[in-house]
């Protein structure tokens, strides 16, 4: 959509587009099975739906009440797991979390949250599977990105 | 779940994103008033869906398209205002949704019939420039992220409080809540024109019903209280790290009005 558009230097023509038209956004009419990461400290989650034929991920949205660093990485991670099995989306994590290399503390939680909301649906399938009447899984964070702001600032104050 | 507050959610959004694409400062405050209008007809036929025991959601299925001029965008918007017309129902609220509509439709048409009118559009051109100066491109990067998370901020607020006003019984929160309403309004609009003016004017991304359905109101504001002292701030490091004066003093200006919207949210406690 944006491949001939000459950026200036900075932000990525990637980033930039995932930002004004984020991928997969919104709900599933009929998911195979929900999912939901949240930060009871903030109030911040990740809702995920994904639609499963057999091992392919089919289809897949998320929604996010969250910041722009959490937009932008779930618009990623769906992009990239819709359409694989489900092994590669387990591995898409990982292959995640090295695209997007040096993170700060704060953007590590945002990623966080997005691949919790995608443990928190393939738990809630399994669950599912088992017999259990689940509407959602939900995961609460070990680690809110409120206090990583301030290990954000406090890293910055040392530095500075 | 109604279908004609959907279309008017739509509409309100067409319309005040037209006012933000338009350059020319005519149109684009009489499109804002006309958004204003469409915002209360929303507010309205909430009002009416519930009373009516139905309900309502911000489920949408509008998309902003990369238009490239004024014509383009008009006469979108005036497919789009014709189209609603099926929706409305013939009572006092279907007539005056009706008469304001004609209005508008009225004043379109007067701007099309102006080739002068039509000039480029440029809200969507992603070259992130800031008028005719040259921000180091760090301070473009910092102005854009905090754009893009304050205008769904400000949206989500002023969805969020309108869910909240249609269903207080209380006259002090409906007071309150409009007076919020009224405040992310203006917040939205200063920064979708800002993202206009840098060539990134965007949609704030769709609510989610966990985002709205709001179950403890207590903890909803205390949290609403945190993200504002957040935003406080972020507006502060921004007015000190953009070397611009008229953007720095627009930022000290959003981060003082931030003070009395904190106390209006207290008053909700």
């Amino acid at each position: 959509m944006f491949e001939n558009t000459k950026m200036p230097e900075g932000m990525s023509s990637e980033t930039l587009e995932h930002l004004i038209s984020p991928k997969n956004y919104g709900k599933l009419d009929e998911p195979s099975c929900v999912g939901v990461a949240v930060d009871e400290k903030t109030g911040e989650y990740v809702i995920f739906y994904t639609l499963l034929d057999d091992d392919i991920v089919k289809d897949v949205s998320y929604a996010t009440n969250g910041c722009q660093d959490t937009v932008v990485i779930g618009s990623m991670f769906t992009d990239m797991i819709k359409g694989n099995n489900l092994e590669y989306a387990n591995r898409a994590i990982q292959k995640m979390l090295e695209k997007l290399g040096g993170l700060t503390p704060q953007q590590q939680i945002c990623a966080d949250i997005v691949f919790s909301a995608f443990i928190a649906s393939m738990k809630n399938f399994e669950n599912i599977q088992n017999g259990q009447k689940e509407e959602m899984h939900v995961l609460k964070m070990k680690d809110s990105c409120e206090s990583a702001g301030m290990q954000d600032n406090n890293e910055e104050n040392k530095n500075g | 779940m109604d279908k004609l507050f959907r279309k008017k959610h739509d509409l309100w959004l067409s319309i005040s994103f037209a006012s933000f694409a338009i350059d020319d400062e005519e149109i684009k405050s009489k499109l804002y008033d006309f958004a204003l209008i469409s915002f209360r007809h929303m507010k309205w036929i909430s009002i009416d869906v519930l009373e009516k025991g139905n309900e309502y959601n911000y489920d949408r299925d509008i998309m902003l398209y990369k238009r490239e001029s004024v014509f383009e965008i008009l006469k979108a918007l005036e497919s789009e205002i014709k189209e609603i017309q099926n929706f409305y129902g013939d009572d006092e609220l279907g007539f005056r949704m009706k008469n304001d509509d004609n209005y508008i439709l009225e004043y379109i048409s007067q701007l099309l019939k102006n080739e002068q009118n039509n000039k480029e559009i440029t809200a969507f051109n992603m070259q992130r420039k800031w008028l005719d100066k040259n921000l180091p491109q760090d301070q473009i990067d910092a102005l854009t992220l905090f754009l893009f998370d304050e205008s769904y901020k400000e949206y989500e607020l002023i969805l969020i409080y309108a869910y909240m006003q249609a269903r207080t019984t209380d006259i002090k929160q409906y007071n309150v809540y409009q007076d919020l309403i009224d405040e992310s309004q203006f917040h939205l609009k200063s920064f979708a024109n800002m993202m206009a003016k840098l060539g990134i004017l965007a949609l704030p991304r769709e609510l989610h019903e966990l985002t709205y359905i709001v179950t403890d109101l207590d903890k909803f504001i205390r949290d609403g209280i945190d993200e504002e002292i957040a935003a406080k701030e972020m507006c502060k490091e921004l007015s000190e790290a953009i070397k611009d004066e008229e953007l720095s003093k627009f930022f000290d200006f959003i981060n003082f009005q931030e003070n009395y919207h904190i106390e209006l949210m207290r008053k909700l406690l």
